[in-house]
């Protein structure tokens, strides 16, 4: 099998999804979509007349990214391992790791910064803005390595022989 | 209680990351060649892992929450977790029982957990289970 083969195969199918059809990608979307979303009512804060609850909600959004950005980084540890190492892709994968990992405890320091007075009623305040923009910033970095991992480097994309499988038209010999 | 619980079930992890960290050094993931493959499932080595790992989540939430329900949910997966354990060790001590006779790099990548770090881990993870269900008791407190 080459190396390229390898780090097609999941190292457990019932926890990492089966071969061509990974976890990790569907539970990446709940940290990425809570905390956009959690920019959005900060910066909305600043703008509707009584803000409290997009201040409130905010901080909502952040702890259910980061308990999402968890479970999609012990699923995507998985994937990580199914890689063989030494090459580029895995120097990819531990970099789109760390960074993630960063962001996380990036956004856990900014969940305890927001939460002594987040119930006052007032937009949220500059300092935990600001480290939102450069989380969700750095969050884009990592994301886009993490499609470089799968749309250029193939890692638990099924082979090209089972792509072709999708595209048999109804003419052919087959 | 509900710290002591926490600070055991760390301990514990920290074993467990060596004990897989070694188990995948050794190849457990990808088996070498026929005979070193390895008596632990993925699905049971991982599954074991992620559900500790979510366990202690759990614990740290409710350390800084204080709802009780957290501690028992805590308490019910580790009871998985042990489960899991169990199954391991049970498929570990055969393969501890001949690491003298074959050559290192023959034989499953388990052969190579160190005894010590087995039996503490093992302890440490009980230690954990007792303390837990102490702390979701509300012993102590």
């Amino acid at each position: 099998m080459s190396k390229v083969d390898t780090g097609k195969r999941p190292v457990s199918p019932l926890l990492a999804g089966p071969y061509g059809h990974p976890w990790h990608p569907i539970l990446v979307t709940v940290p990425i979509g809570a905390w956009v979303a959690s920019l959005v009512f900060d910066i909305a804060s600043h703008v509707v007349d009584r803000p409290g609850f997009l201040t409130e909600g905010s901080e909502w959004l952040i702890a259910l990214g980061v308990l999402g950005a968890l479970a999609a980084a012990a699923i995507g540890l998985l994937d990580l391992l199914a890689i063989p190492t030494g090459t580029p892709a895995f120097r990819t994968g531990l970099l789109h790791m760390s960074l993630n990992l960063g962001v996380t405890g990036g956004y856990r320091v900014n969940f305890f910064w927001r939460h002594g007075d987040y119930t006052d009623g007032r937009s949220v305040a500059a300092g935990p803005l600001t480290l939102s923009v450069i989380c969700l910033a750095v969050l884009g970095v990592s994301g886009y390595l993490g499609g470089k991992l799968a749309y250029r480097y193939g890692v638990r994309v099924a082979d090209e022989a089972t792509q072709a499988t999708g595209f048999r038209g109804r003419t052919a010999s087959r | 209680m509900d710290i002591a619980a926490l600070i055991v079930w760390i301990i514990t992890a920290v074993g467990g990351f060596g004990l897989l960290g070694t188990w995948v050094a050794k190849g457990g993931v990808r088996p070498q060649s026929a005979g070193s493959g390895s008596r632990f499932p993925p699905a049971l080595i991982f599954g074991h892992f992620l559900l500790a790992a979510a366990g202690l989540v759990l614990w740290l939430v409710y350390v800084s929450t204080g709802t009780d329900a957290l501690a028992w949910i805590a308490f019910v997966l580790l009871l998985a977790v042990a489960a899991l354990g169990f199954t391991m060790f049970a498929r570990w001590l055969p393969t501890y029982r001949t690491a003298g006779s074959t050559p290192a790099s023959a034989g499953p990548p388990e052969r190579h957990f160190p005894v010590p770090v087995v039996a503490a881990h093992g302890v440490v993870a009980a230690i954990t289970l007792v303390l837990v269900l102490l702390a979701a008791l509300n012993v102590g407190g």
